[in-house]
């Protein structure tokens, strides 16, 4: 029953600065997704939320408390680490009842909660094995058992479930989900796949290069990117990213002259200052259509080079003009071969960003789910 | 894929091997040979190696109420108690050895500290000077002091030989540990004596055995210190020089002291062997 506060808090190894005034609120009972490429910082943040490495700057409070100076094995925390780290010389029993020989259990209640969270985590039959005799779907919900079974007040995964293969990645990703609902614990998890970002979050923070691009659900980082960097990030295959500049600004958006040939009048917050600027619209694979389909449209006329079947939906690479654009095919008719294909997407769907990366607010973004 | 010799290769290979085995082998099977014959069959030429075998030499090492004597002469010696003092001074010094090398290594291997890798390449210089560079002038501080003579000298004074070894070889066996093991353990509530203790000890387990093993050979074989600063204390190394007479040479008596004082060590490595291997080799192979 936690919630986790960062305030300024910055991570410098020598003189590289890993990580600049992060300040970040994590509510008791959410799901926060760390998620951004390599390198950008969020296993550091992680392992600093964990006690695992020094906090340099800001501070850190669990439960309203600052735990910047407290020891790893004093913040009762559970961490799952991407290697698992099992202990490889003790059985699974042994191994799961570690955190509470820690904490000094009594022996009738080690053995009670390690039967009950290895039932929860269906590995009952394998108490008596060591971790060398586990697959790693196995191992990796011993270490589940592990982090749970001590009821910590938040649960930290980093990376968890890139060493296993899409099958049982899928799997577990369920399974954390719904652990996360059974327990109701706070946890944060890392990882540099967005599609676990989007399934699971209740909350993601896109990180980059040391600091944070963006807050939010995964419904506001979908549709209300606050940068292209976020925008590129989230949502698979990428978001279009067509050039062009700023013709005039009136009541109702920009309008947008894109150097592949079409003016379109984008609905986001005008801005005088902006016209004859450059520009960079995107657009969603997703939300191209036929070209009839909708009045008032962006069209493209696409040179299709590769068409990609993945079975429920086809996407079309091509290019438009020098923009290399990826597009979903229409169900009823995918295209049979190569050649050129006319799409439309409406101005509503569109993006805009302007030339330092930030995005220009949206006037009719989709209303959120919840 | 299979990999095929032809049998000629194969002829060629084994019978280089027999020769470098019959090359190493030779003088252990000399030495061994020599301490059950006479003396008067050890300088027959040419050699003999037809010979009614006698274990008499033996007994004139142990033998102190016959004062050593031989159909040939009478030599006089204690060779038990050199054996003991190697025993306990090769002991002692593994045990100080793990007890301060072991937690030392942890500390080069884990933590950041400042000139770390100076310090470790400072442990590792004694290994490179001389043994009597050290113990020329501390032959004159243990007389000071009374450490001359003593075992607790002797340990001590051993760990020139020993420690840097332990050192070394800890910590590249504590390296070979992934770091996520101990920082889950410390996730798991454990602080770090408790880490040492439950998770990093049992993992070194066999390769401080395989280790010690080979540290107890180095301190065995030791002998320029115990030579300089012991006298009653002397490891049989030293006692093995001593059976050196000022007249007539009791050849076989030497022969039955040294291969008394292999025997200790190899005993040593056949029960050990499976750790000695995992001792050169561990983390060679993840």
């Amino acid at each position: 029953m936690a919630d986790v506060r960062l305030e300024g808090v910055s991570k410098a190894f020598g003189t590289i600065q890993i990580l600049r005034n992060i300040d970040l609120a994590i509510d008791h009972g959410e799901f926060a997704v760390f998620v951004g490429p390599s390198g950008s910082g969020k296993s550091t943040l992680l392992r600093m939320i964990g006690g695992l490495e020094r906090i340099s700057g800001g501070r850190l409070l669990i439960d309203n408390e600052v735990v910047n100076n407290v020891d790893a094995a004093d913040r009762n925390l559970g961490m799952v680490f991407q290697s698992y780290a099992l202990y490889p010389h003790m059985t699974v029993r042994e191994n799961l009842a570690f955190p509470l020989r820690m904490a000094k259990a009594a022996r009738a209640e080690i053995d009670t909660k390690v039967v009950e969270t290895a039932s929860l985590l269906q590995i009952n039959h394998l108490l008596d094995r060591k971790p060398r005799q586990l697959s790693g779907g196995q191992r990796q919900r011993v270490a589940i058992g592990r982090a749970i079974v001590r009821e910590p007040k938040v649960f930290l995964f980093d990376e968890p479930l890139s060493n296993l293969d899409t099958e049982l990645r899928v799997q577990m990703r369920v399974q954390i989900a719904k652990l996360h609902r059974q327990l109701g614990n706070t946890m944060i998890y890392v990882t540099h796949d967005q599609v676990e970002a989007m399934t699971m979050a209740d909350k993601i923070v896109v990180l980059k290069d040391g600091n944070i691009e963006q807050v939010g659900s995964p419904h506001d980082l979908y549709h209300n990117p606050a940068s292209r960097f976020v925008a590129g990030f989230i949502g698979s295959p990428k978001m279009n990213f067509l050039n062009g500049h700023i013709e005039a600004a009136h009541e109702a958006g920009l309008d947008v002259k894109l150097d592949a040939g079409t003016t379109v009048s984008v609905p986001v917050q005008p801005d005088q200052l902006l016209v004859g600027k450059p520009i960079t619209l995107g657009i969603r694979p997703d939300d191209f259509s036929p070209s009839s389909a909708v009045r008032k449209e962006i069209a493209i006329e696409l040179d299709v080079d590769f068409v990609e079947h993945l079975g429920s939906v086809t996407y079309i690479y091509g290019n438009a003009g020098n923009e290399t654009v990826v597009a979903k095919a229409p169900k009823a008719e995918p295209p049979r071969g190569l050649g050129k294909v006319r799409l439309a997407a409406s101005p509503v769907d569109c993006h805009l960003f302007m030339a330092n990366g930030k995005a220009l607010r949206r006037l009719h973004a989709p209303a959120n789910w919840g | 894929m299979r990999f095929r010799r032809s049998t000629a290769t194969n002829l060629v290979l084994n019978l280089l091997v027999s020769l470098c085995a019959l090359i190493l082998a030779f003088p252990l099977v000399w030495i061994v040979t020599m301490s059950l014959k006479q003396q008067a069959e050890v300088m027959a030429w040419p050699p003999s190696f037809v010979f009614s075998p006698t274990l008499d030499n033996f007994r004139v090492l142990f033998d102190v109420a016959k004062a050593g004597a031989t159909s040939y002469g009478t030599i006089k010696v204690d060779f038990l108690t050199p054996i003991t003092n190697s025993v306990v001074i090769a002991l002692g010094s593994v045990l100080v050895s793990l007890a301060v090398g072991v937690p030392a290594a942890y500390v080069l291997a884990r933590r950041d500290i400042p000139f770390k890798e100076d310090i470790a390449f400072f442990i590792l210089g004694f290994r490179f000077a001389p043994v009597f560079l050290v113990v020329i002038p501390l032959f004159s501080v243990f007389q000071t002091v009374g450490l001359y003579d003593t075992y607790l000298g002797m340990i001590w004074v051993y760990q020139v030989v020993t420690l840097p070894m332990m050192v070394w070889l800890s910590r590249s066996y504590i390296e070979d540990i992934p770091k996520d093991i101990e920082e889950a353990a410390a996730m798991d509530g454990a602080r770090p004596f408790r880490v040492m203790l439950h998770i990093v000890l049992p993992l070194l387990k066999p390769g401080l055995i395989g280790a010690s093993l080979l540290i107890f050979l180095l301190a065995w074989h030791n002998f320029a210190l115990g030579l300089i600063l012991s006298s009653t204390k002397a490891p049989v190394t030293v006692a093995l020089l001593k059976l050196l007479n000022p007249g007539v040479q009791f050849y076989p008596v030497m022969a039955a002291g040294l291969v008394l004082t292999m025997i200790i060590p190899v005993i040593l490595i056949v029960i050990g062997q499976r750790h000695l291997e995992r001792g050169l080799t561990f983390g060679a192979v993840k």
